[in-house]
């Protein structure tokens, strides 16, 4: 190679690394200053127009105090696959939004295929997109603070008023990330609190007691190992933290919330309390019980390679419970259950019989948020304050259209034709987030779930746990260490494999303190008290 | 007059045939075992595990696949196009740059070769090139977005370089030149016609990567009219394993009955069929170009 290819390589690479860093920094300028409260809202709430007026009302006529002059477009982003009459639905929408704020909407979907990386690139990339659904899943509390988002609270008395109003000030509260709210929240409640799944039929053929607790599920699965050698007692997969410890602990341990990271440990009841759930007492315990349900065979040997959903086994009779499952889904298994086998009968304790109270979902499970490069903030709001709050955007875009895709009878919702033959099925547009208690119909099988609602909306307190947005970048190689000492050494532990457990629990936490555990612990502590002090919780 | 065989040369074919039909029985049963699943009833499969005999046959998975073959024929209608566009420009763009940069009184062969080289040492990232795409070309839900792309990969330029280099002596396009061939003469009467195993080797490693592609579908198509075969059916998965995971966590109540297991393995079958059938066709070819290219690299 002679001198000149150097040269020319030299200037190649630093114009690449200089792009590339130039490309890292755009996203940083987030730097918004303090805002009036949302709760101040100037701005008069414009009355909404009634149906049969829409058609005629004529752009200028703008009902909120924005601009709607000039005519937009607004690209819509939601997760997951689009039905198949979407192009109908939107043909619709146009038609009301067109004559009425002066803007069409592109529906797009990420489809449920790498749709994480998806999720980055659009927010990352400066593409135009005015409004995307977020979630804690989606790692909501995550992109705020690196301020992928608008803040809104300044924008909706504008835009949105009456949306402002719809959504509870204590769920504006809720949402809020560094004192800015970047996201709109649902406000339908749900709950997705674990219980006890378990095949009541067989409960009765045996005389076995009702699962409440550890003790009693125990006694329960014994009952079933005992008497029904063909059936596994309980259903169990590869997942062994998300389905077995982090479950375990929720109904046995009073843990705060959603899956701790870490080892961590904090409960419910003392949520300044943070202590290492690796290596304590506390956790030998927990251990040495799903030892012994792996010694009495209450589930496979080969756990760590079971790759069916814990559900399945269920429905088909090769399993007699699970151990912990949300309401709606325990719904699913036992419609699932019943439609092929009627005389079987699936039982459910929710944890909160045990715990004593259970948590409605945070505002920040469901949400719909503003990117930072959209054009069309104020009209995608109040867009968004339609799709909410006006029956006939909503139910369009939920059910689809009626005598169409589905019917109401009784007050219950119907689906025309089945699952894959209705072009639009029920909420079809994964629309869990601008679902509008006052206006949602329900499929006549969601009763079930619905009792269990009202039997946890007795006991209800709120979640304290999701608004925490946790920050890793300090320790992020740690933080990779500690995932990979969790599968290779805490994993076999999971699963009742180890036989010695004092020993498993003390070469693994030997790996995790080399690891950096303290560190990452440590830091996760002083965030997690932060939060608490700043909202206030003891 | 005849060799005779020693006694070694027996014991030696015996063994290598028996190692030969086991490895090859090794290969075959695990694609076996998939078709006999993708005929079973689902809920055996739960209960009782894979068997190489279906213990209670369905064609659940086929039909739930087949039910709307509209799509599915729209996807294979996507990646066939993208296949055979994206070959044949692939390749003429390939052979192209590999001729030029194969000739030695291109002055700056060995810069643009650097240039080429250099892309795939350090590239921009995902990002950079998600922006270059979508904000600058705006190419999204088109089939250029997922053609062009793939049309020219270093490592298939560097290749194609070396297989021509090796291929066609320079004094062959020397002489030809002297006979009054000009430089696309020369391109597509010698060069092409003696390169024949590298096109067919390069030929085949772009229609694979266009046949197996479902990334760019992902990323920059959202009308399912355009979405690619493998990316059809892969979605379908996904789609599935969400409703069952994660979807009715978030309170989605679809209800519907689907056959998970067979689904994936009926699927299996549909996307691998046809180039399982091409294959042999084309694979001897694949093995001479290689050796060739690589060897005299």
């Amino acid at each position: 190679m002679n001198t000149r290819s150097k040269a020319t390589a030299v200037l190649l690479s630093s114009f690449i690394l200089a792009s590339a860093l130039s490309a890292c920094s755009s996203n940083n300028n987030n730097g918004e200053s303090a805002s009036p409260s949302p709760s101040e809202s100037s701005a008069s709430p414009s009355a909404s127009a009634p149906a049969s007026e829409s058609a005629s009302a004529s752009p200028s006529e703008s009902p909120a105090g924005i601009d709607t002059s000039k005519h937009v477009t607004l690209q819509f982003y939601m997760l997951g696959g689009e039905p198949k009459d979407l192009s109908v639905i939107e043909k619709k929408i146009n038609e009301m939004a067109e004559a009425e704020l002066n803007a069409t909407v592109k529906f797009n979907f990420t489809t449920w295929t790498n749709w994480d990386q998806k999720y980055k690139l659009l927010l990352s990339s400066g593409q135009d997109v005015d409004l995307i659904f977020t979630a804690d899943w989606t790692q909501y509390q995550s992109y705020a603070k690196s301020g992928a988002f608008l803040p809104l609270e300044d924008l909706l008395p504008k835009a949105a008023p009456k949306l402002q109003e719809f959504v509870p000030q204590d769920m504006w509260d809720a949402v809020k990330i560094d004192g800015h709210i970047y996201t709109v929240p649902a406000t339908y409640k749900e709950y997705v609190n674990n219980g006890f799944v378990y095949r009541e039929d067989l409960r009765k053929k045996y005389n076995l007691p009702v699962p409440k607790d550890i003790a009693s599920f125990e006694e329960y699965l014994d009952g079933i190992k005992k008497n029904e050698p063909g059936i596994q007692p309980l259903s169990m997969n590869a997942d062994v933290k998300g389905n077995m410890m982090d479950v375990f602990r929720e109904v046995n341990d009073d843990t705060v919330g959603g899956p701790l990271p870490y080892g961590i440990g904090i409960k419910y009841n003392s949520p300044n309390d943070v202590y290492s759930y690796w290596g304590s007492e506390e956790q030998i315990n927990d251990l040495k019980v799903i030892q012994r349900w792996q010694e009495k065979g209450f589930f496979a040997k080969n756990v760590l390679n079971v790759q069916d959903t814990l559900q399945d086994p269920i429905t088909t009779g090769k399993a007699a419970a699970i151990l912990g499952d949300n309401p709606t889904r325990y719904n699913d298994t036992k419609m699932k259950m019943q439609s092929t086998h009627p005389d079987w009968e699936l039982g459910y304790t929710p944890f909160a019989e045990t715990r004593g109270f259970a948590t409605p979902v945070h505002p920040i499970h469901n949400g719909f948020a503003v990117p930072k490069s959209s054009k069309n903030a104020e009209r995608a709001l109040a867009f968004y304050e339609k799709m909410v709050t006006d029956k006939r955007y909503n139910q369009l875009t939920q059910y689809g259209i009626e005598g169409t895709h589905y019917t109401v009878e009784d007050g219950y919702y119907k689906m025309v034709g089945d699952a894959t033959s209705n072009g639009f099925p029920r909420e079809g547009m994964q629309g869990w987030a601008w679902r509008n208690p006052e206006f949602m119909l329900f499929d006549k099988s969601y009763d079930g779930v619905k009792a269990i609602f009202d039997q946890l909306d007795k006991v209800a307190k709120p979640d304290l746990f999701t608004g925490f947005a946790e920050d890793y970048s300090s320790y992020q190689a740690e933080r990779a260490a500690l995932e990979q000492v969790e599968k290779q050494y805490f994993y076999p532990l999971y699963a009742g494999l180890v036989k010695n457990v004092e020993e498993g629990v003390q070469t693994a936490m030997d790996k995790a303190k080399k690891a950096g555990l303290e560190k990452v612990q440590e830091a996760y502590k002083t965030q997690w008290l932060a939060y608490t002090s700043e909202k206030g919780i003891q | 007059m005849k060799i005779k065989d020693d006694k070694y040369t027996g014991l030696f074919k015996f063994i290598a045939y028996a190692v030969i039909i086991l490895t090859s029985l090794a290969c075959l049963f695990p694609f076996l075992l998939i078709i006999s699943a993708s005929f079973t009833d689902n809920a055996s499969i739960i209960r009782d595990g894979y068997h190489f005999i279906p213990k209670k046959f369905s064609l659940e998975g086929y039909n739930l696949v087949l039910k709307a073959p509209d799509p599915v024929l729209k996807a294979y209608g996507v990646t066939m196009t993208t296949t055979v566009v994206g070959t044949i420009l692939g390749l003429f763009f390939i052979t192209m740059a590999g001729y030029v940069l194969q000739r030695k009184d291109f002055k700056y062969r060995n810069f643009f070769s650097f240039v080429i080289y250099f892309t795939t040492l350090f590239g921009g990232g995902l990002v950079p090139w998600y922006m270059l795409l979508t904000k600058y070309l705006d190419l999204v839900d088109t089939y250029t977005v997922l053609i062009f792309p793939g049309l020219m990969t270093p490592f298939l330029i560097i290749l194609m370089k070396n297989f021509i280099r090796s291929a066609v002596p320079d004094e062959v396009s020397e002489s030809a030149k002297i006979d009054g061939a000009n430089d696309f003469k020369i391109y597509y009467s010698i060069v092409l016609q003696l390169s024949m195993p590298g096109i067919a080797t390069v030929g085949l490693f772009l229609a694979l990567a266009y046949w197996n592609d479902w990334f760019l579908s992902s990323l920059f198509i959202n009308d399912p009219k355009l979405y690619q075969l493998q990316f059809y059916l892969y979605n379908i998965i996904n789609t599935i394993a969400f409703i069952t995971q994660m979807g009715a966590g978030s309170g989605v109540s679809l209800g519907g009955d689907i056959p998970t297991e067979t689904t994936k393995m009926a699927m299996s079958l549909i996307v691998t069929g046809p180039i399982l059938l091409l294959y042999p066709f084309v694979q001897r070819y694949f093995v001479k170009g290689l050796t060739i290219g690589a060897v005299k690299g």
